[in-house]
């Protein structure tokens, strides 16, 4: 059946949401809110919902798995049935198995593993709505929850996806543009020590749209890192980014 | 493995809850047959055809349905389909692990679906497009967030409200196929069944236990109700004995609570 | 006068050429925060206080445990940390003790707490506990409370200024682990302002006034500044 192909850019530089190239979707994020969990954050993307949790550092099991010098880093990346579209089978599926491992690789260069012999440290990702875009929402809500855990960490982890639509660079996709644009690259940075630890790339680019998109992305991480910030200012310090003066030797 | 075996509850904290107990009232200040404070969301998932997130005091469940079309089972060729889920996710509890469910997300799938098939809570003959061909298929898998007892009720909440406040396509048959049209309809829901479940600790029955009280408890029974008061659905858990006079204490505990959740329920999910 | 910063993961606390204390990194000539917490820069040099974070065993740390489990040589305990401890049998019955001999829970059976030191923690295994001295071995009665164990410095205060303040205002014995466990023994209605009180450290531990408003709460003057 032949139906016309959705125009992903109108006429007038927006997209299908109003968005311009380079606009975020809305973001929200609140850390802390789980209660059995050491450290948890929540992150509302676009239409992405997404609860990231840690539990560790705590023992090793099976025992054999344990690391004498550091911590084993997990990462469990999990989509409810009910999060896409159709209905997703719960067992795990190949494509949540290689988003947990590389959500894995993304925050471990972060975590400092060395200071937590023979434990693990796990982190759990669940999304409950997912519309393009999870996989970096989930490593900036984990990376929180890393924090909010007190695991000790050299920088936070922030990640956002950049592409292709109708061979525009664009910031953020979202599933529509996702299935149906050209190109999806998502991105994860330590954004103090300037490193990327996250890159996926789909579609095909030119080497300046590579260039383009690529630095888009880290400069849409750097502006994130600023509402995770936020996020763990209203947790730890009530919500006021401030500092303070104290006499010397007062508690 | 059975997490209430892994969470030990201190002696100190044993004592005082069976001192309080003799006295009426529970380590939380909570009276025998009072339950938590009961909170319902509904409507948090918009890719869903339902949902509702339910907090039980600090267990967090959140239900999500799901309509798909599917052939019928032989037996009943003109009744559509139900298939209730659950998962305790590893984020839910320390001592939950991740992988295939263990045998006490499965039991509290059974029980909560049992609860709500056996009430006809859906009317599946509604659900019927062509018969012994198509007809509609309700999922409703629930993800526990948060574990602090009693994840029978706090999930049948969640599958209740979430089923309540469902809307699917309507679907109509053309040339012997079944087509979804634009037009939403709600999901066809009859009655609201109530769980409530209590935990014997020492002589005494508590509701809605939490976990300190199920780590503490040696048998626990939950009795669902419709809305006539009907006994539709229970189950006994923990490996020991109950008491015919105890089982009539539950009934009725659950039937005079029951009336008072499915008010709060319905007025949630209006 | 010392700045106290918020920092969290990955910001520059200070540059420069400093000592400075655990959770801050050195990368080249900056001090980097590896926790949430509050920062600071003074004679002592860069520290960091963190808000978060596991209890890590430290020899010859005060803890409260809950034994959890126990085998033929001793107690397993669970101290709120990443490791079990373990109390061995011989610490308790001496070296002429034999597990068909010594039926370990007449001593403490599992649901028991227990007030006990970390003897040593080496890195190959699991921290050792011992009861000897005064003061340690089974608690026989309280209010348990948990917080997190990066708070309890600021529970405890400067020389016991805090712990002592909600003691004397609340008329109750609060025995506080250093692993983030608390155990509260007093009247009633005392053991209830304890447990605020102590939440009230637990939530605005970052706040520079904290022991006027704990003060405050329990409703007295203490006299002095905080």
């Amino acid at each position: 059946m032949g139906e016309a192909k959705k125009q992903l850019i109108g006429d007038d530089g927006k997209r299908l949401d109003g968005r311009k190239w380079d606009d975020l979707r809305p973001i929200g994020l609140q850390v802390g809110i789980m209660k059995n969990a050491d450290g948890s954050a929540y992150i509302e993307w676009g239409k992405n919902k997404i609860m990231a949790a840690v539990y560790g550092p705590k023992e090793v099991h099976p025992k054999h798995q344990v690391l004498p010098d550091r911590a084993l880093l997990r990462c469990r990346y999990h989509m409810a049935p009910f999060s896409v579209d159709e209905r997703k089978n719960p067992a795990p599926s190949r494509r949540e198995i290689e988003i947990s491992k590389v959500i894995r690789e993304a925050l471990e260069p972060a975590v400092i593993v060395e200071d937590y012999p023979r434990t693990a440290i796990e982190v759990w990702v669940e999304v409950l709505q997912s519309d393009g875009g999870s996989r970096c929402a989930g490593i900036t809500a984990a990376s929180l929850a890393l924090a909010d855990a007190g695991i000790n960490m050299r920088d936070m982890v922030v990640g956002c996806s950049c592409g292709l639509v109708e061979d525009t660079v664009v910031a953020d996709l979202d599933d529509t543009e996702d299935k149906e644009g050209n190109g999806d690259m998502p991105v994860a940075i330590m954004p103090n020590l300037g490193q990327v630890t996250l890159l996926q790339v789909d579609g095909i680019y030119t080497r300046e749209q590579f260039q383009k998109a690529f630095e888009l992305a880290i400069e849409k991480g750097k502006q994130i890192y600023g509402m995770q910030r936020q996020a763990l200012t209203n947790r730890f310090f009530g919500g006021e980014a401030t500092s303070s003066h104290v006499e010397e030797g007062a508690e | 493995m059975s997490m209430k075996k892994n969470y030990v509850v201190e002696t100190i904290r044993k004592a005082q809850m069976i001192q309080l107990l003799a006295k009426g009232k529970r380590i939380d200040g909570r009276a025998l047959d009072q339950v938590r404070p009961l909170t319902i969301e509904t409507g948090l998932i918009q890719k869903a055809n339902g949902s509702a997130r339910v907090t039980l005091g600090n267990t967090q469940v959140i239900a999500g349905v799901k309509i798909a079309t599917g052939t019928p089972f032989p037996d009943t060729p003109d009744k559509g389909l139900l298939v209730v889920n659950a998962e305790i996710l590893p984020m839910a509890s320390p001592y939950a692990e991740a992988g295939p469910p263990s045998e006490e997300a499965i039991e509290l799938a059974r029980v909560v679906d049992r609860g709500v098939r056996e009430s006809e809570m859906v009317d599946l003959t509604k659900l019927c497009l062509i018969p012994a061909k198509s007809v509609v298929t309700v999922f409703v898998d629930c993800n526990v967030m948060n574990v602090d007892g009693n994840l029978f009720d706090a999930t049948s909440y969640a599958v209740v409200a979430a089923l309540r406040t469902s809307k699917m396509k309507k679907y109509v048959v053309k040339d012997e196929k079944a087509e979804a049209t634009e037009e939403w309809i709600p999901v066809p829901v009859e009655r609201t069944p109530v769980s409530v479940t209590l935990a014997r600790i020492g002589e005494r029955m508590v509701v809605d236990p939490n976990t300190e009280e199920e780590a503490s408890m040696d048998m626990r029974i939950t009795i669902t109700t419709d809305d006539e008061g009907h006994i539709c659905a229970s189950q006994k858990g923990e490996a020991s004995t109950i008491t015919p006079a105890q089982v009539l204490e539950a009934a009725d505990m659950s039937i005079r609570l029951g009336k008072q959740l499915r008010d709060q329920i319905t007025e949630a999910t209006k | 006068m010392i700045e106290r910063k918020q920092v969290i993961p990955g910001d520059v606390i200070a540059r420069g050429n400093h000592r400075y204390g655990p959770y801050v990194e050195k990368r080249g000539d900056e001090y980097i925060a590896l926790r949430v917490g509050l920062a600071e820069v003074g004679r002592d040099g860069v520290k960091l206080n963190p808000l978060t974070g596991p209890y890590i065993p430290r020899t010859e740390d005060d803890v409260i445990g809950k034994v959890v489990d126990i085998n033929g040589f001793g107690w397993v305990v669970d101290i709120n940390s990443c490791f079990d401890g373990f109390l061995p049998a011989s610490f308790v019955f001496g070296r002429e003790f034999s597990p068909s001999t010594h039926d370990l829970s007449s001593k403490f059976k599992v649901g028991d707490m227990i007030g006990a030191r970390i003897e040593s923690f080496e890195r190959s295994r699991d921290p050792q506990l011992s009861i000897r001295g005064h003061g340690y071995g089974k608690i026989d009665s309280g209010e348990i409370i948990k917080i997190s164990p990066t708070k309890v410095p600021r529970l405890i205060g400067r020389r016991g200024a805090m712990i002592n303040l909600i003691s004397e205002k609340t008329g109750c014995d609060v025995r506080v682990g250093q692993n983030g466990i608390v155990v509260v023994n007093g009247p009633p209605d005392g053991i209830v302002k304890t447990a605020i009180a102590v939440k009230m450290v637990e939530e605005e531990a970052h706040a520079a006034d904290l022991m006027a408003k704990v003060d405050a709460y329990l409703g007295g003057s203490n006299g002095g500044g905080s």
